[in-house]
């Protein structure tokens, strides 16, 4: 297997310095490191949820998702645990990428969505559909993107920003940039603190056990070393505290502390046709778990991940790229219930994509993962964008993708099985995009088919085991729907997703739990002058919470409304958001009920 | 450390995975009004979730009902994990275990009477005595140190004291003003039954039995314990033991299983010794000097997967199955033949048969 990556680094280093005698070509001011997301993403719908998006929405990456994208949540309560659900899919099967790495966790195989603090990231998108021929394990139902774009412009800009809300929620954030053609230097610190002592509607009962507080902390830091090298360096902290809510009829005294923390260094290097990037990525979680709050007993769980990879782009003509990509990865966990355990893996993946007339262009990629854990499928993927006119697209795209076992289905003591496969799914959908005006309208039907999902089970002596057992089929259609008008002084920005979505345990035929049929996400915002309103809102259709679809969770819509205004002299804003303006009560989870309404203040300061 | 496995990862499901849950609240039925003369099945639901019930048939297998204490108590929630149902005088009083608290009902209309919410923690099984209810609690799982046995006031429902006792007490019955709890373990692996004088509320005695006590009855004063024996994976496992112990001698003799089996489910009726062991049910002369070397039947045709519940009541055998544990549970009973006479489809996992 060493060998194998040698020979390939050394191939890729004749490449470059093959490549490096073409004349130099014009550098982007604008740089992003997850570059497969724009150059190998044509045939899938994104979302890009851009700055002024964030601002408007609330600061966890649960919030801003479950109000504008066709994602699913599953929140155990406000703050709590919070899992996706990403076209019919389980909670491992959507990859969250931070600025080109997966961060989903090696213990459990998924993120907690509010674990991530949006104010920390330039930009979030949403691709649907799988993408583990890039992104790797997980990216099944589809991926969410964390990104940090690196602007060289001369700048000098620091922001202060304050809110307070119901529950004794506080939330703070400074940001600040520096930068010039040849440096820059960006660093953001958020603290939020919450009571989260809401109320249960129509139980007489509060959120006993829900307090929370969580300190982020991202920088980044971009040098020009040449006009063709850069280096750059990346970093996200995540510390949290929460008290774990209970339940309606069950009080709870626990309390979870996590950290993780990711860096990121890459060295990026442009020479003719060639585009060369080496990173490397050192990534830590850690958990703490306190059945009791007041005691000193605790369960966790670590992992240390450690990710190398060359990335080579090159342009073959403007017409015909390609894109290699080498990546090792050393993965190593340990916990009270899990034994210290390390794998390795390598993975080789080879992207093309051909430009075959103006209105038509096709990508393929290919992957193979080799390790000594688990036998790795072969993964592929095709993707094609047709444009017959300018009002309209017509995409295409299958692949392959996977989710390899977590360290705690392989190793927790006595139930963890080496014997595992990893998930994999076939999947194929077909797009359309028309645009009219100002309008643009995406459809996309899709199908999928999972087979050897992890799932636990009692064995024959009683004790819970992962096996490979279910086979599961998914079909449905995701509609996105996108207004931007200008009038004068006024601007109007109207936005829509809707999901249908169907999946099935073959077997039974049944829906999969926490799975809704429906789910609609609408927003409005309004700006004139200085003063800007929005509006969002949510359909949840009912999910089954029992695999036998007896038991369900009714279907909810909640609604919010924020407005603000900007004063120029002083670079302030002031804005105000009321949430679930209709004191809606409703549970995503069951027996775990969410707030009814609630205000917040916000007060921004810029300078 | 069976027990810490698999609670371990069953907060870790509640955590991370979402189980499932009992909706039903929003319809209303009427209830069928008395609730003797049959059997209260306990259904646990899922840990972390308040989908525990209580279902009912009657003794002529002619009247069933699902969700009895919330048709009953439409504003009541009867809460998470579902352990244990004992019955004292008029009343029933439901442990749950991951609610910390014991819903008290009148055992004949299910009628809600009061919540005893201070003072448990983690509680498990119920046993009275000398006008006092007895249960015994895990304290916080993670802490060998801190379990007890609670002694409730019937009067006014509070916790009138604690008795601290070894790691695990599950299971407690009673006879002759003393109470008898085994200590299956907890988070680990326990192998004694504590002896507490209802009198003095105080331990009088530790008996030694076999690993993992997992169930126990006494008949003519013979004290009959099933251990379970330590599982695979425990790295030291050790076979299934049957301890008969002589309350009036003080002197044990004992059965031993293969070493890869760990029976479970000890019940005692007309004479007999009834157990499971995987899907299969065993039965046995309470004084037989062996083991049955052949099961009476097997559940496996009904596709039990592992007996979850167990009772051998009015010569019928009743068996709880938990399916997958996220669907409805089932109930089947056979005669003692092991003929299956009845199917009922109940709650959640069902974890109990109450015969009321």
């Amino acid at each position: 297997m060493f060998r194998n990556i040698s020979v390939l680094i050394a191939f890729f280093i004749c490449s470059i310095s093959l490549g490096q005698n073409d004349s130099l070509i014009k550098l982007k001011q604008i740089t992003v490191t997850d570059s497969q997301l724009k150059n190998f993403s044509i045939a899938q719908s994104t979302i890009v949820l851009s700055d002024s998006v964030l601002t408007k929405n609330q600061t966890s990456l649960t919030d801003l998702l479950r109000y504008n994208s066709p994602i699913y949540f599953k929140e155990n309560g406000k703050g709590m645990v919070s899992s996706p659900s990403f076209r019919g899919t389980t909670a491992q099967q959507t990859a969250v990428i931070w600025n080109g790495i997966n961060i989903n966790s090696q213990l459990n195989g998924q993120t907690d969505f509010n674990t991530i603090d949006t104010r920390n990231f330039g930009s979030i998108s949403v691709r649907s559909g799988g993408g583990s021929v890039i992104y790797g394990s997980g990216a099944i139902g589809g991926t969410v993107h964390l990104q940090n774009e690196m602007r060289f412009t001369d700048l000098f800009s620091n922001k202060i920003s304050v809110d307070y809300g119901s529950f004794s929620t506080l939330g703070i954030n400074y940001n600040i940039i520096a930068s010039n053609d040849n440096v820059i230097a960006q660093a953001n610190v958020s603290h939020i603190t919450s009571e989260n002592d809401y109320e249960y509607i129509g139980y007489n009962k509060k959120n006993s056990n829900g307090e929370y507080k969580n300190t982020s902390f991202s920088t980044q830091f971009g040098y020009k070393v040449s006009n063709t090298t850069f280096l750059k360096f990346y970093s996200f902290v995540f510390d949290g505290d929460r008290h774990f809510s209970g339940t309606i009829a069950s009080p709870s005294k626990s309390k979870y502390l996590n950290l993780d923390t990711r860096n990121l260094v890459e060295v990026i290097n442009y020479s003719g046709r060639f585009t060369s990037k080496v990173k490397l990525a050192l990534l830590n979680e850690e958990y703490k778990y306190f059945e009791n709050k007041e005691s000193d007993n605790y369960s966790f769980g670590k992992s240390k991940s450690l990710i190398a990879k060359y990335d080579l782009f090159y342009s073959i003509s403007s017409k015909l790229k390609l894109n290699s990509i080498v990546d090792f990865s050393r993965n190593s966990g340990f916990g009270s219930s899990i034994d210290k355990n390390r794998r390795e893996i390598s993975s080789f993946t080879l992207l093309l994509k051909q430009q075959v007339y103006s209105n038509l262009q096709y990508e393929i990629g290919l992957r193979k993962e080799l390790t000594t854990n688990y036998e790795s499928p072969f993964l592929y993927s095709f993707g094609s964008l047709f444009s017959p006119f300018k009002w309209y697209d017509l995409k295409f795209s299958a692949s392959k993708n996977f989710r390899v076992p977590t360290f705690n289905d392989l190793y927790w003591q006595g139930s963890g099985n080496l014997d595992l496969r990893p998930e994999h799914s076939l999947q194929g959908e077909f797009g359309q995009v028309f645009r009219y005006a100002n309008i643009e309208l995406t459809t996309t039907i899709y199908f999928s088919k999972i087979k050897d999902m992890l799932r636990w089970v009692p064995n024959s002596s009683g004790v819970w085991q992962p096996i490979n057992t279910d086979k599961v089929e998914i079909y449905g259609v995701e509609t996105l729907l996108n207004w931007k008008k200008k009038i004068r002084k006024s601007e109007i920005n109207a936005a829509t997703t809707y999901a249908y979505t169907v999946s099935e345990n073959e077997l039974t035929q049944k829906q999969l739990i926490y799975v809704p049929y429906h789910k609609f996400t609408g927003s409005l915002a309004y700006g004139y002058k200085n003063i800007s309103a929005n509006f969002q809102t949510m359909f949840n259709g009912q999910v089954f919470t029992s695999s036998d679809n007896v038991n369900s969770l009714k279907e909810y819509m909640v609604s919010n409304i924020g407005i603000a205004y900007h004063f120029i002299k002083t670079n302030t804003s002031l804005g105000f958001q009321a949430l679930n303006i209709e004191n809606k009560p409703y549970q995503n989870v069951a027996s775990r009920p969410m707030p009814g309404r609630s205000f917040k203040i916000n007060l921004t300061f810029n300078f | 450390m069976y027990c810490k496995k698999v609670f371990l990862f069953a907060s870790a499901i509640s955590l991370f995975f979402i189980s499932c849950s009992n909706d039903d609240s929003s319809t209303t039925e009427a209830p069928i009004g008395a609730y003797e003369n049959g059997v209260l099945i306990l259904n646990q639901g899922n840990f972390g979730t308040d989908n525990s019930s209580v279902s009912f048939l009657s003794n002529n297998f002619s009247v069933f009902e699902n969700n009895s204490f919330g048709i009953v108590n439409p504003t009541e929630v009867l809460g998470d994990t579902g352990q244990d149902i004992g019955f004292y005088n008029d009343l029933a009083f439901i442990v749950l275990n991951n609610s910390q608290k014991i819903e008290v009902v009148n055992r004949k209309t299910l009628a809600h009477v009061t919540s005893i919410e201070t003072g448990l923690s983690n509680p498990r099984y119920i046993a009275f005595s000398q006008g006092k209810g007895y249960i015994t609690n895990w304290g916080d799982g993670g802490n060998p140190n801190d379990d007890y046995v609670a002694v409730i006031n019937l009067q006014n429902y509070t916790v009138l004291r604690t008795i601290p006792v070894n790691e695990g007490p599950e299971r407690i019955i009673v006879n002759n003003n003393k109470l008898y709890v085994a200590h299956q373990g907890g988070y680990n692996f326990g192998n004694t039954v504590t002896v507490i004088d209802a009198n003095s509320n105080t331990v009088s005695e530790s008996i030694n039995v076999g690993d993992v006590p997992n169930s126990l009855k006494i008949q003519n004063d013979i004290l009959y314990v099933l251990c379970g024996g330590k599982p695979s994976w425990s790295g030291t496992e050790t076979a299934g033991i049957l301890v008969k112990h002589d309350l009036t001698s003080n002197t044990s003799t004992s059965l031993d299983f293969a070493t890869s089996s760990h029976p479970s489910n000890l019940y005692l009726s007309e004479g007999m010794v009834y157990y499971t062991d995987n899907s299969d049910v065993y039965s046995m002369s309470a004084t037989a000097a062996a083991l049955p070397s052949t099961p009476l039947f097997s559940t496996f045709d009904q596709g039990v997967y592992g007996v979850y519940s167990f009772a051998v009541e009015n010569g019928r055998i009743f068996v709880g199955d938990a399916v997958d544990y996220s669907s409805n549970g089932k109930v089947y009973i056979y005669s003692t033949n092991g003929i299956l006479e009845y199917e009922f489809t109940v709650g959640v996992i069902p974890a109990g048969f109450y015969f009321n």
